[in-house]
């Protein structure tokens, strides 16, 4: 897991290179018992496929469960006075439309990715980023993901918009989760831990049904830090070894009672019934894309320059 | 009445003037007179039979209501009409009553109670089957009486229009009819004919006149129509079909006066949204007079009206008026 | 632009739902208003129509619809299902009332499941009406007069007669357009 820094000359990335100072608000709305539901739908993905196979011959079509994680960015934003449903349907059939042009691949949070972006200023120059996704989120066509790197021991984050035109290609080198759904917590970690050679390789992926979850332990520096990390209820982050105050004062903050909070719980989602038409309207052209996309592959590297 | 009938002959000139070859037969009088001296007959009638009452005796009535509750009203004999009953009862009643039920009978909420009985009001939404047939019956033998009195004042004086008659309602029909002589050779009626006779009829409809009901004696009513040949040969035929053998129930509404076996409904304010469908010319001048109208109670979607609308539009197939002529 | 929450699957209500949540004046804070809506949903669920003030039951008829759908869609044996059912009710015998009586009643709905009708205001006084709140299919008598709307009525029976009409025309135009074919087999 842990490699030696490799450094590269990135001066694009490191112009570009920021950190979502603002990012603290959503990575503790994302922390949440989310992995363990998840990992119990991953396995299931293999069996669940078969059986919406059969289904889709029927009348009613009807996406596969794991959809929903593997596109999340089709669900419309939930804030109900934003939600305009035929700017939402336009947005789909726009983003149906970029994908059929380049690959957006199923990735993440803790997965590896390569991303080659043009260069707005100079023409038929590119620049490639390897990072580890740290965060994901927007929704529509503003849907985006943060990488993060560290090159010649700087830290470097580039939030990538999803279907922003000037990406030319994005590569999923490593396909697996981690413990949290926000690893916004890399960024006060060792840098080891966020460190990834520029020429690594794509993995193959023996079992192609289930999605690891990679259990490593981050080890944080010490304080200060950019965000309180107590208090975010963490899974993969080693001890953290604070005074016991540290700890009181993040009970005494804590609100225990949001999670019996069924309506704030479903002004935060979309509703099931929703989320199945949705996921009708679009599944089916996603998945015809997938399959070209496997044949061409399949047919070997020579065909695809 | 007058002034609209007026406003809308200024209107209604422009779309005739274009006819020139319609064969023009200069009647006698202008419709007015004819309105006139029927009214005053009517009128004179109704007087005598008023002084006929003795003096005024007292009649119980058991009124009965919403969830089966009885009220008993002390009224008139000969004098109080349902309609004063509801009166005494309320102002949502008063309103939407249409017809009453005396002791079983369907009975003209304007017509005196002659004797001791049991009384119900029906509105046009009752919750009984049979009473809805016989309120739905009621409300469209209105609505062709009503065509009657609007066609009859809405074209110009040298067009000479003599009504003819009305069959017998029928809801399932679609449409309500009157059959009316126009002196008038292939008259083909514009869209905006129709508009302008619907505007008449819905005006007419808005000054809210009661329907009068008055049995007179054949010979009172030879006299009262004696400038409508139609009406004039169609008395003692139906003078013979009544109970006494010789009288003939007729109805007034505003200026206009007309044979019919009735009930009809309290007044015109009843009526809501209506539309002329279609004018079909059946043989000799006589022309069918479509329309289709709902009751002020009831309230439908525009496409759903437009559909009654055009299923209106087809001829009815109510039986044919028959010309001695012919 | 947020992400939808993917971590529950919710059923979507059948109510109407304000974006953004009635605040109550509550010394213990959010906390605090959330044990005076479990009251109210615990008295819902225990005696099915109670009155109250109508800010209060409209808050609180969110919470048990949210309660009833959660139950119907995960059962009880799910774990955050019956963890909700446990903190909402706060009498331990209505979470079976919501498993075993509740759930087989609204399982057919198509509808809410609760229904919520403004009182009668006090006169003279100038105070809000209060609200009638009730889960469905309880055993008081209706609230409401039902809607009626009788076939035999005139524009009923004018719309009937248009139907029956114009399924016997299409019947006659489908006849006529069969038949050349097959005459041509």
């Amino acid at each position: 897991m842990l490699r030696r820094v490799v450094l590269q000359t990135f001066r694009q990335g490191l112009a570009q290179s920021f950190f979502k100072r603002n990012a603290a608000s959503l990575s503790e709305s994302a922390v949440t018992q989310h992995p363990i539901e998840t990992s119990e739908e991953a396995s299931e993905k293999s069996g669940s496929k078969q059986k919406n196979g059969d289904e889709s011959g029927n009348t009613v079509v009807v996406a596969p469960p794991e959809f929903r994680f593997m596109y999340p960015e089709f669900l419309p934003d939930p804030t109900m006075e934003r939600r305009n449903k035929l700017k939402e349907k336009l947005e789909r059939m726009d983003m149906l439309q970029r994908r059929s042009i380049i690959e957006i691949p199923e990735f993440y949070t803790g997965s590896i990715m390569a991303v080659t972006v043009a260069d707005s200023n100079s023409p038929n120059k590119f620049a490639r980023f390897v990072g580890i996704c740290i965060q994901r989120g927007g929704s529509g066509l503003q849907a985006w993901f943060i990488l993060r790197n560290v090159v010649d021991r700087q830290g470097v984050e580039i939030l990538y918009e999803m279907y922003c035109p000037l990406i030319q290609k994005i590569e999923v080198l490593r396909l697996e989760r981690r413990l949290d759904e926000s690893l916004l917590y890399l960024r006060d970690a060792l840098p080891e831990y966020s460190t990834f050679p520029f020429e690594m390789e794509a993995e193959r992926r023996l079992n192609n049904s289930v999605v690891p979850i990679n259990p490593i332990k981050v080890k944080l520096r010490p304080r200060p830090w950019l965000e309180r990390w107590e208090r975010q209820n963490l899974q993969g982050v080693e001890d953290l070894n604070l005074p016991q105050r540290y700890y009181d004062r993040a009970k005494e903050v804590a609100k225990p009672w949001e999670k019996y909070d069924l309506m704030l719980q479903y002004r935060k989602t979309i509703p099931a019934e929703e989320q199945e038409k949705i996921y009708a309207e679009v599944h089916s052209q996603l998945q015809q894309q997938d399959l070209k996309r496997k044949i061409k592959r399949r047919r070997g590297p020579s065909s695809e320059q | 009445m007058a002034v609209t009938r007026f406003q809308f002959l200024s209107t209604f000139s422009r779309q005739f003037s274009s006819i020139s070859n319609a064969h023009i037969v200069q009647p006698k009088l202008r419709i007015e007179e004819i309105r006139g001296k029927r009214i005053s007959i009517f009128d004179k009638e109704y007087k005598r039979q008023q002084s006929l009452i003795p003096r005024l005796e007292k009649i119980e009535v058991a009124y009965e209501g919403f969830d089966n509750e009885t009220t008993t009203l002390v009224m008139n004999k000969g004098v109080s009409t349902p309609y004063n009953c509801a009166q005494h009862i309320s102002e949502h009643v008063m309103k939407n009553s249409v017809v009453a039920e005396v002791n079983g009978e369907i009975w003209d909420l304007h017509r005196p109670i002659p004797s001791d009985c049991t009384l119900k009001l029906l509105s046009m939404k009752p919750e009984d089957q049979h009473q809805a047939s016989l309120v739905n019956k009621t409300f469209w033998r209105s609505c062709s009486y009503l065509l009657g009195a609007v066609v009859e004042g809405s074209f110009q004086d040298d067009i000479s229009v003599t009504l003819h008659s009305f069959p017998p309602a029928n809801v399932r029909s679609g449409s309500f009819v009157y059959d009316v002589q126009l002196s008038l050779d292939d008259w083909v009626p514009s869209l905006n004919d129709f508009r302008q006779i619907a505007a008449t009829f819905q005006k007419f409809v808005r000054q809210n006149h009661t329907f009068q009901r008055l049995d007179i004696d054949s010979s009172v009513a030879l006299k009262m129509f004696e400038d409508n040949v139609f009406k004039a040969d169609q008395i003692p035929h139906i003078a013979t079909k009544s109970s006494s053998g010789n009288t003939v129930t007729v109805y007034r509404c505003g200026d206009h006066i007309d044979i019919s076996r009735g009930p009809m409904i309290a007044s015109t304010s009843l009526v809501g949204r209506c539309s002329i469908a279609a004018v079909h010319r059946l043989d000799s001048r006589i022309y069918r007079f479509q329309g289709v109208a709902l009751p002020s109670e009831i309230y439908i979607n525009h496409f759903a009206f437009g559909i009654l609308e055009t299923r209106a539009r087809k001829l009815n197939p109510a039986r044919t008026p028959e010309l001695k002529s012919n | 632009m947020n992400q939808a929450d993917l971590s529950k699957l919710v059923s979507a209500l059948r109510i109407a739902v304000k974006p953004k949540p009635r605040l109550f004046a509550s010394p213990e804070g959010p906390a605090g208003r959330l044990r005076k809506l479990k009251a109210t949903v615990t008295a819902l669920v225990k005696y099915e129509r109670i009155e109250l003030n109508y800010p209060r039951a409209e808050e609180a008829q969110s919470y048990a619809e949210r309660l009833i759908s959660d139950a119907i869609r995960n059962g009880d044996c799910h774990k955050h299902t019956m963890e909700m059912a446990d903190y909402w009710l706060d009498e331990k015998q209505l979470i079976h009332k919501l498993f075993k009586v509740l759930v087989p009643r609204y399982k057919e709905y198509n509808s809410s499941y609760t229904k919520l009708v403004l009182g009668p205001k006090t006169y003279p006084g100038y105070y809000a009406g209060t609200a009638i709140l009730e889960l469905k299919g309880n055993p008081f008598p209706a609230l409401q007069p039902a809607t009626q709307n009788y076939h035999y009525w005139l524009h009923n029976v004018l719309l009937g007669e248009a139907k029956r009409e114009f399924r016997v025309a299409k019947a006659e135009t489908n006849a006529n357009l069969s038949e050349p074919v097959a005459s041509k087999n």
